[in-house]
């Protein structure tokens, strides 16, 4: 029995538990960071926040002042990070879509600020579904208002789209139908637009619903929301521009009051007014999880990551969670594949500093200092000299070669020879030494093969390791390197054969 | 397309249908299974493995004297003022690299087999790079080991462009499994490696008779330079070369295991070096896979025999 369960619990079996775990750990790490951390999974450096400012400008008329302003809700476009009010000697209280003022009378004239601070919730998944609204009360229309709406909902549908666009498209029109200037007010206004639009909606049994918005652009002040029409139709509310029938909301654009409550109730004040502005700034994304993090209550673990380091080690962090994916191309190359490279993660090294040098730039050089390193090293093989010293004769010589070639570079004004200091010099000297004595043992045809299998193995890394949104998610999840470990682990009890043998011992198949 | 590929390429099926035994199971069924890492020193150190030898009573090419610290290199002339030839060899080398033979010697001058005069200060220079560790497995500093030469027998002679071949033997479980001698050619250098165009010619293990003989994939009749028929070669003393790989694995405890070995001519076969890594390229020259030879072993072949019995019980089945 036991005997039976030790040759079940093999290391490819523990390995795979621990494989099946860590994929769940780190599946769940994924989930945790994306919910309540905001983390997304495109490398999004920056993250731009809005400030809304609203304005509320009154004269007290001695009573009891309560104000009441329409606010934004976090939407799935946008959350809201930060929200505080500027009213000197008042009782605040911010309910979900309301902000609630309220102190003893007083005279002249008040300000009051209101202050949000949105950010963009990119990665936001699916619609929170809105409860369907009740069938609307149809409107009281005289027999005389009754035709007139008859005629404009037969001349609406004329135009194009569904029946909101058709009539906000024929209240629109220029020049105007002589049946639509007579079925609107004097002074023609979005609003009254609006008001009359939802009228015949009613009329249609379609309930709508006012929605006041603000376009978020940069540096904008002083200006008043925008009015849109909402109307539900198909099961869901769809969201009209009242000038041109589009549907949907429009880019960079948060609704903050929706439906028949007022932007800005005032009891115990006069000729109020309101005025917006808006103002973006940018943000580090990582700052913005701790942010995003405090309002999900999930404050400690984040203070206890890594992502709330200084940025100085953030960045040296950052670099260091992609070795373990570029380690992992490495022992497939090995082991998988079996390429024969110089030495172990010499090819890895190679292609870190390809990453920081670019490709061309880091190719070119790396072959110049291969090329003249070999060729100063075959002068040095006709001197016999000792190992330790010539290897360090070596170094020297490609910390001269990287020397001129940055100054002739400059000269030249090409970004090849900078390229050259990011080498790592002593890899570069043993390279050197490898190469050439297998050029001495082997000769050039081995020795040149096996720089470049440990070419073709750096560049596999490198192709892995300069993707900027794999770097990003090595970082941003980096649980994904404990499940990394266990498939480098895994790979260590793989007995296949490898890709090179399926050549290699091609001739002992008939 | 599918056809092309074929050509050039084996499937993995069709390397297990004929028991190839890929260098990754290599790797993890036998080397880490039946290798202890800690007697690895015992065949990766010559001096170590030539004292175990001489224990076991293996004959090995005899010691002249080693070579550990820089100043001792000018003993150098002392310990061979006796002898006309001598070896030098790097005590932690692999795959012949860093031997240095030479045939015969004066005050001044080093002359190797092939003609090539050194003078003192080249055979100085190469010591000196031995024991900074050139050829040494890890880099590590090594020391230089000075051996007597061995009188070759000559029945090789013509078999090999340079230098005298020697018989690999591969031991699994204390059990002589496959064996093969590689012959130099003009394509590779001298040396004899088959990657590098070396002949490989697969020996019948229980007989020392030519299997089958390879260079560069392709079987072969003849060698190449010497045009020596490599279809009759046959080891004489065959079941020495088996009874001293036999003894390997009780002196090295090792149950995955190459041995080298050579035939002089007035000592008989006497082992150059052991391998804990053999390589298997055996499986090329033979034409045979290793693993269905391994499995044989693992299943049907009597554990705890001595040596001697050992070798009887592959000469017979």
């Amino acid at each position: 029995m036991l005997e039976r369960l030790k040759s079940f619990v093999t290391i490819r079996f523990v390995l795979t538990l621990c494989l099946i775990a860590s994929c769940l750990f780190a599946g769940y790490k994924i989930y945790y960071k994306v919910k309540y951390w905001g983390f997304s999974f495109a490398p999004h450096e920056r993250t731009d926040i809005w400030t809304i400012e609203a304005d509320v400008n009154f004269t007290a008329n001695g009573e009891p002042i309560k104000i009441s302003l329409a606010k934004p809700q976090s939407s799935n476009e946008y959350k809201i990070l930060d929200e505080d009010i500027v009213a000197p000697g008042y009782k605040t209280k911010i309910d979900k879509d309301r902000v609630i003022l309220s102190t003893a009378a007083r005279e002249g004239e008040q300000n009051v600020y209101y202050r949000i601070l949105l950010f963009d919730n990119q990665d936001a998944k699916g619609k929170t579904a809105a409860p369907a609204p009740q069938a609307p009360e149809k409107p009281i229309y005289s027999e005389q208002e009754k035709a007139i709406a008859e005629e404009i909902l037969s001349l609406a549908s004329k135009q194009s789209g569904d029946l909101p666009q058709q009539l906000i498209r024929l209240f629109n029109q220029v020049p105007p139908e002589p049946t639509v200037t007579a079925f609107l007010p004097m002074k023609k206004t979005t609003k009254n637009v609006a008001e009359n639009i939802s009228k015949l909606l009613a009329y249609k049994g379609i309930a709508s619903r006012m929605a006041r918005g603000i376009k978020l652009e940069e540096e904008k002040t002083a200006f008043s929301p925008d009015l849109m029409l909402e109307a539900y139709l198909n099961g869901r509310w769809k969201l009209y521009d009242l000038t041109t029938g589009k549907i949907g909301l429009p880019k960079d654009f948060i609704i903050i009051q929706r439906g028949g409550t007022s932007l800005l109730d005032i009891a115990g004040g006069e000729d109020s007014s309101i005025k917006f502005s808006v103002l973006k700034s940018v943000t580090n994304t990582f700052n913005l999880a701790g942010k995003r993090a405090k309002l999900s209550n999930e404050q400690q673990a984040y203070d206890h990551s890594i992502y709330n380091l200084p940025v100085n080690q953030q960045s040296a962090i950052k670099w260091l969670m992609v070795f373990p994916l570029a380690i992992l191309v490495i022992a497939v190359v090995r082991n998988f594949v079996g390429l024969k490279t110089m030495g172990t993660f010499t090819p890895m090294l190679i292609a870190m500093a390809l990453v920081k040098t670019g490709l061309g730039a880091g190719l070119l050089c790396f072959v110049i200092i291969m090329g003249l390193g070999l060729l100063i090293r075959a002068l040095f093989s006709k001197l016999n000299l000792l190992l330790v010293p010539r290897i360090s004769a070596v170094v020297v010589c490609v910390i001269l070669i990287i020397q001129y070639m940055t100054e002739i570079s400059y000269r030249f004004d090409s970004d090849i020879g900078t390229a050259a200091s990011f080498f790592p010099i002593i890899i570069m000297a043993w390279v050197i030494e490898r190469a050439s004595i297998t050029w001495e043992e082997e000769g050039a045809f081995n020795a040149c093969r096996e720089i470049i299998y440990s070419l073709i193995a750096a560049l596999a890394t490198y192709v892995i390791i300069c993707n900027e949104t794999i770097r990003y998610i090595m970082f941003a999840f980096n649980e994904l390197n404990i499940v990394l470990l266990f498939l480098i682990m895994m790979l260590g009890t793989y007995t296949g054969y490898r890709l090179t043998e399926l050549k290699r011992f091609r001739p002992l198949v008939k | 397309m599918f056809k092309w590929l074929s050509k050039y390429f084996a499937t993995p099926s069709q390397l297990r249908k004929a028991g190839i035994l890929g260098m990754n199971r290599r790797n993890f069924k036998f080397i880490a299974k039946y290798n202890k890492r800690n007697l690895y020193p015992l065949v990766d150190d010559k001096v170590q493995t030539k004292e175990l030898a001489q224990k076991f009573g293996i004959t090995t090419p005899r010691l002249i004297g080693t070579i550990e610290y820089q100043h001792e290199a000018k003993n150098l002339k002392d310990m061979v003022k006796d002898g006309e030839s001598f070896v030098i060899k790097p005590a932690h080398g692999s795959g012949g690299k860093g031997v240095l033979v030479i045939k015969s010697h004066d005050e001044n001058t080093f002359t190797t087999p092939s003609g090539r005069v050194l003078s003192y200060k080249e055979v100085y220079q190469h010591i000196s790079n031995t024991l900074s560790g050139l050829y040494s497995l890890g880099g590590q500093y090594d020391t230089a080991v000075i051996e007597e030469m061995v009188n070759f027998s000559h029945i090789f002679d013509n078999y090999s462009y340079q230098g005298i071949p020697d018989v690999r033997i591969i031991i699994y479980r204390g059990y002589p499994v496959m064996a093969m001698t590689r012959l130099a050619t003009a394509a590779s250098g001298g040396r004899a490696n088959l990657h590098q165009g070396a002949v490989g010619v697969g020996l019948d293990i229980k007989s020392g008779k030519t299997l089958k003989a390879v260079m560069r994939n392709q079987p072969i009749t003849h060698h190449p330079d010497t045009n020596a028929d490599l279809t009759q070669i046959e080891v004489p003393f065959w079941t020495e070369h088996l009874l001293i790989a036999a003894k390997a694995y009780e002196m090295t405890g090792l149950g995955y295991l190459g041995a080298d070995i050579v035939l002089d001519a007035d000592k008989g076969p006497m082992m150059l070096e052991l391998n804990a890594r053999p390589g298997l390229a055996v499986q090329i020259a033979n034409g045979i896979g290793l693993s269905k030879v391994l499995k044989k072993v693992d299943k049907y072949y009597p554990k705890r025999l001595s040596p001697e019995e050992r070798v009887a019980y592959v000469l017979t089945h």
